[in-house]
């Protein structure tokens, strides 16, 4: 049996999974990141390799993704989050066409052919506008917290709208309609219907085929499902292993690379 | 060999970074010769040559320079390049310089020529004249003419000058010599690319417009020689043309990250404008038409010249099909109006002839590289790997 | 929150004046729309036969600034101004999904949401609001006066459309005057021009029909011109940057036409009336302030307010002159008409002007309109307008007149912040209240 692992050093989490060669996972690991990526990246490896009952010496290929997968020392090779992300996403669900990735700090669009290979990408500006950064802007100016804006805003019935999705100004825009009287609700929907918007008008620069799969930390946000939803009209898969995407497309990638190597 | 080629490269490097332009001040003193500042993308050097001046290209500060006047002056939508030039000028790096030469590339360039104007005009002169946008046009092109003559008549006066034609056709002489080393090194990069790096490519241009042609013209022979006895051994990647980057300059890193990632350029558009004919220039009969009309009749296409005639979209895909590159790169300064807009007529033809293409946008004051190199890497991944 | 009401209830919900000049100029927009739906529905008839009357031969595109329309009209042709396309979508707060549909095609969020707006309104079908039809163009006129993003406007309507394209290339203006070889070298263009006129439209060039034409073109701006002086009385009777685009709709479509010329006459007779009733544009006009650069449609109301609300009155407007700068004396010349259209191309519009050419333009207003103060609206999308506008405003203040500086766009919502822009204002108004109700004297 020949077995790979992907290591996906992200900025806040870095997450390990080992696979063999019939593409079944064995093991994970999930670690905070810190400040040494290094350390993360040799800290992480070893508890996924002992998770599926292996040692370190078994695993014939190591792939490293994220942005700091240059620091995946002992790693073979490495490949970018977003080739990685795509093989992921149809890993979690064979029939994806497009990934929508939210972060933190990007979000991306990903428009993948039958197989996971990657067609065409798009991210956003270094603006942090319509990213998960926007969100967390707006979660504070409503003096809320960043998990409870996506239930809150599904009671919305009317929702404001949004000039802009700066993350600047939205501050000075949800204040102002919270003066005018407007229900919390009713802002937090148009802050998630504008983000939706922003998002789809990336994705569309790809082209949006279905199945779409939605991945990184805002995929957890129930008010962002459905405002993607409802502006796309149709249902976007989600997976509670969705973080884990990008290191399941490097562990896949790596047990290719290591069966390419033994033929 | 290769020490001379290494040793010109660090030259170029240190001449690209010096925004005191002191090589420009030793010139002038040695030579008694005046220094002309031009803005991007065309400007016809053998003019300034010929009356006397060093030309000196003056594409914004790169990086390095911090911009803290320019910005009271340019609202926060406009192109670094454009803000950069201002900053230069507003601090006093352009003293070196008599004049600048200006003109109507884009609409933030021609508002920048008069706010020198405005400022500098104490110190700088400015000129300004019109680059038809009528090719195939002869009346145009003897307008043209009409603006050369006015404006070599005028600075070879500024150095109690007569105009002397004999002179002119000398410089378009020592032009045609570097435009066709240029041309020669573009060649060997597409030909064998992992020789002939982007960024030293790049480099190598950009010295040009700070050095004498004549001194500029040994250093593309030598270096043309060095990159000739290179043998890199290939590396895994694809063939690019990158298009975008004909105005603002990319950071040399940006560059660097090209070949770093397998992502080699066989052609691109960086300072189109100290390529701008692909045959020499005639050096007899009157210069000026001569100048003109070889402008005029240039195939190269440039996204700040109209030219429905020869369209850009098509010219890129022969472009693509003639390196035999696998996809294009566009490379644009964020806030480049000519550029932008042109994307979006090459996205359209690209697709409908399945040629692959990524954008990257790129600011002078760049310094992380983590997200083009993330994109770069990706797209490479993408055109190499095959599946199951 | 467009519409929220000031905190400070000065003189908010002022109703504009209305008068007999705004139904006439209703009426010659709608009559220009229908004409062009008329061009569209032959085009959608293959086998149609062509009618007389104006558009009978086809729509052409052009640009506003320094626009000849004139030689379209005297060959049946009608014109199209893409910018009006544009700006009708943003003002009914219709810019933004079309806007986005552009930047689905891959225009950059950066380019012009002018250029935006019109060609994805173009690829979705060309119909306005009012449900009428933009025709395909028969010929697209490229006039290139001044703005280097019209050509890209231009090609992009070419690839998409097929329509063929005729270039005018004129020379940037430097000096006061252009030299007579410009004149010549554009005079000989608009020769070429009505060469492919004649081809495009199966009519002969009569030189006596463009005559007419210029005639009434030179008398409906000399009636504009007249009306830009009546807001040099105090109160000022007419709105010289907001109303004014009520103007520019009939000065670019029929300012050759008998209809154009009685539409002028019409609003300068309202204008000396309410001089001499001593009715002012605002309720009560407490600033006099100059404009400079487009106003954002897509707020134009919620913009217009936070003037009214100081009592400030626009006396004049930069934006005005795009079409031309005719208060300065230019006239059509229908005793020497192809130099004459050259010279309203070259030297006679605020496009083709250099950037201290439109200061030396702004202090004659301050001046000779007795304004308070400047305002720049810098629009993100139109850098001939705005690249440099930190320096203009640095030009102003260093000559003592107060001036306000603000960024948004002419099409695109996304860059207007109300909140923001209101502050902006009251603050700046508020220094201004001091400045000139508190006795101290401001020196011009």
């Amino acid at each position: 049996m020949i077995y790979g692992a992907g290591v996906d050093v992200g900025s806040t989490q870095t997450k390990a999974v080992v696979m063999d060669e019939n593409r079944k996972v064995l093991g994970q690991a999930i670690i905070p990141t810190g400040a040494n990526v290094i350390k993360a990246a040799e800290k992480a490896f070893p508890i996924a390799v002992k998770a599926a009952g292996l040692h370190p010496q078994d695993i014939a290929y190591v792939v490293g993704t994220g942005y700091g997968r240059y620091k995946v020392t002992f790693g073979q090779s490495q490949i970018t989050e977003i080739s990685c992300h795509a093989r992921g996403a149809h890993f979690l669900f064979p029939g994806t066409r497009t990934v929508l990735d939210m972060g933190g700090q990007d979000t991306k669009a990903i428009r993948i052919g039958p197989a996971g290979d990657v067609i065409d990408f798009s991210m956003n500006d270094k603006c942090a506008a319509g990213t998960g950064r926007f969100l967390a802007a707006a979660a504070e100016a409503a003096g809320l917290g960043l998990d409870e804006i996506g239930p809150i805003s599904l009671k919305g019935t009317r929702p404001v709208k949004l000039t802009t999705v700066c993350t600047v100004f939205v501050e000075s825009d949800i204040l102002s309609y919270l003066v005018q009287g407007k229900k919390i609700e009713d802002i937090l929907s148009g802050v998630h219907k504008a983000i939706a918007t922003r998002t789809l008008s990336l994705a569309a620069r790809v082209g949006v085929d279905p199945e779409i799969t939605f991945t990184g930390g805002v995929s957890r946000n129930v008010g962002m499902v459905q405002a993607l939803e409802e502006r796309l009209g149709l249902k976007i898969n989600i997976s509670p292993d969705a973080h884990l995407a990008g290191a399941i497309g490097a562990a896949l990638f790596a047990v290719e690379k290591a069966a390419a190597l033994t033929l | 060999m290769s020490g001379k080629l290494e040793a010109a490269l660090a030259r170029c490097r240190e001449l690209t970074e010096d925004m005191s332009f002191a090589s420009v001040r030793s010139h002038k003193e040695k030579t008694g010769d005046g220094a002309i500042g031009y803005f991007p993308v065309y400007s016809p050097l053998e003019l300034y040559h010929a009356a006397g001046y060093l030309p000196v290209a003056i594409h914004g500060g790169g990086n390095q320079i911090e911009i803290t006047a320019a910005d009271s002056r340019f609202g926060s939508f406009i192109c670094s390049v454009v803000k950069s030039t201002m900053e230069l000028g507003m601090k006093g790096h352009l003293d070196v310089l008599d004049g600048m030469v200006f003109h109507d590339i884009c609409d933030s360039a021609r508002n920048l020529a008069w706010l020198f104007e405005r400022n500098f005009k104490n110190k700088l002169f400015m000129e300004y004249f019109h680059l038809p946008q009528k090719p195939d046009d002869a009346a145009a092109a003897a307008f043209l003419a009409g603006e050369y003559e006015r404006i070599y008549t005028k600075l070879a006066a500024l150095r109690g000058r007569r105009p002397d034609l004999d002179a002119l056709r000398k410089s378009i002489g020592l032009y045609n010599i570097n435009r066709d080393l240029h041309r020669r090194l573009y060649k060997l990069r597409s030909e064998r690319p992992q020789d002939v790096p982007t960024a030293e490519l790049s480099l190598l241009t950009r010295a040009g417009g700070v050095l004498p042609v004549e001194e500029h013209n040994v250093m593309l022979a030598d270096c043309l020689a060095g990159f000739e006895a290179r043998g890199n051994k290939h590396r895994d990647g694809i063939r690019v043309v990158v298009e975008g980057s004909f105005c603002e300059q990319p950071p040399i890193e940006l560059l660097e990250l090209l070949d770093a990632v397998g992502c080699f350029a066989v052609d691109d558009d960086l300072l189109i404008g100290r390529r701008w004919f692909d045959e020499d220039l005639p050096v007899t009969g009157n210069p000026f038409a001569a100048l003109a009309e070889a402008y005029m009749k240039s195939p190269v296409p440039s996204s700040v010249r109209h030219n429905p005639g020869v369209p850009r979209t098509e010219a890129l895909v022969e472009r693509v099909r003639r390196h035999k590159a696998q996809a294009v790169l566009f490379i644009y300064a964020k806030f480049c109006e000519p550029g932008l807009f042109d994307y979006v007529l090459f996205k359209d033809v690209l697709e409908r002839e399945g040629i692959p293409h990524l954008l990257i946008e790129f600011e002078e004051k760049m310094w992380t590289f983590d997200k083009a190199r993330m994109e770069l890497e990706t797209f490479v991944e993408s055109q190499l790997f095959a599946y199951d | 929150m467009t519409d929220t009401p000031s905190e400070k209830p000065k003189a908010a919900g002022h109703a504009h004046y209305q008068g007999r000049m705004h139904a006439l100029q209703k009426e010659l927009i709608t009559r220009w729309y229908k004409d062009l739906h008329g061009v569209w529905l032959r085009q959608q008839a293959s086998d149609a036969v062509p009618l007389p009357g104006p558009g009978a031969a086809g729509a052409v595109p052009l640009m506003i600034s320094g626009n000849c329309v004139e030689l379209l009209q005297a060959f049946d042709l009608l014109p199209v101004y893409p910018e009006i396309n544009a700006l009708q979508l943003a003002i009914r707060k219709k810019a933004l999904e079309y806007l986005l549909k552009a930047e689905d095609m891959g225009y950059s969020t950066d380019n012009c949401g002018y250029v935006k707006a019109d060609m994805a309104f173009y690829l979705e079908g060309a119909e306005t609001a009012q449900g009428t039809r933009i025709p395909k163009p028969s010929l697209i006129l490229n006039n290139f006066v001044g703005c280097n993003t019209y050509i890209k406007w231009f090609e992009h309507l070419a690839h998409f459309t097929k329509a063929p394209l005729f270039t005018l290339d004129i020379p940037f203006l430097q000096g006061e005057e252009p030299d007579a070889g410009q004149v010549k070298y554009v005079a000989d263009q608009l020769k070429d021009l009505i060469t492919k006129l004649e081809k495009v439209s199966g009519r002969k060039f009569d030189i006596d029909r463009l005559r007419e034409i210029l005639k009434l073109s030179a008398r409906s701006e000399e009636l504009w011109s007249a009306i830009k002086a009546t807001a040099k009385n105090s109160p000022s009777p007419y709105e010289a940057f907001f109303d004014a685009t009520t103007m520019m709709g009939p000065l670019y479509v029929s300012r050759g036409t008998p209809e154009g010329v009685r539409f002028f006459e019409e609003a300068l007779h309202e204008m000396e009336e309410k001089v001499r009733l001593g009715v002012g544009a605002v309720a009560k006009e407490r600033f006099r302030v100059v404009v400079e650069a487009p106003p954002p449609y897509p707020y134009f109301k919620a913009f217009r307010d936070l003037f009214n609300t100081w009592g400030a009155c626009s006396v004049a407007s930069t934006y005005s002159c795009v079409g031309g700068t005719f208060e300065f004396g230019f006239r059509h010349d229908p005793r020497d008409p192809l130099n004459s259209i050259a010279r309203h191309m070259l030297v006679h519009n605020v496009c083709n002007r250099n950037y201290i050419q439109r200061y030396d333009q702004i202090l004659r207003y301050i001046k000779e309109w007795n304004a308070d103060a400047l305002i720049i609206h810098s629009v993100k999308s139109c850098r001939l307008f705005s690249a440099g506008h930190g320096d203009m405003r640095e030009f102003f203040t260093s000559k003592g007149i107060p001036t306000l500086y603000v960024e948004s766009d002419l099409e695109d919502p996304r860059y207007y912040s109300p909140a923001q822009m209101r502050n902006r204002f009251d603050a700046f108004f508020e220094a201004l209240e001091h400045k000139k109700y508190s006795g101290k004297e401001m020196k011009v």
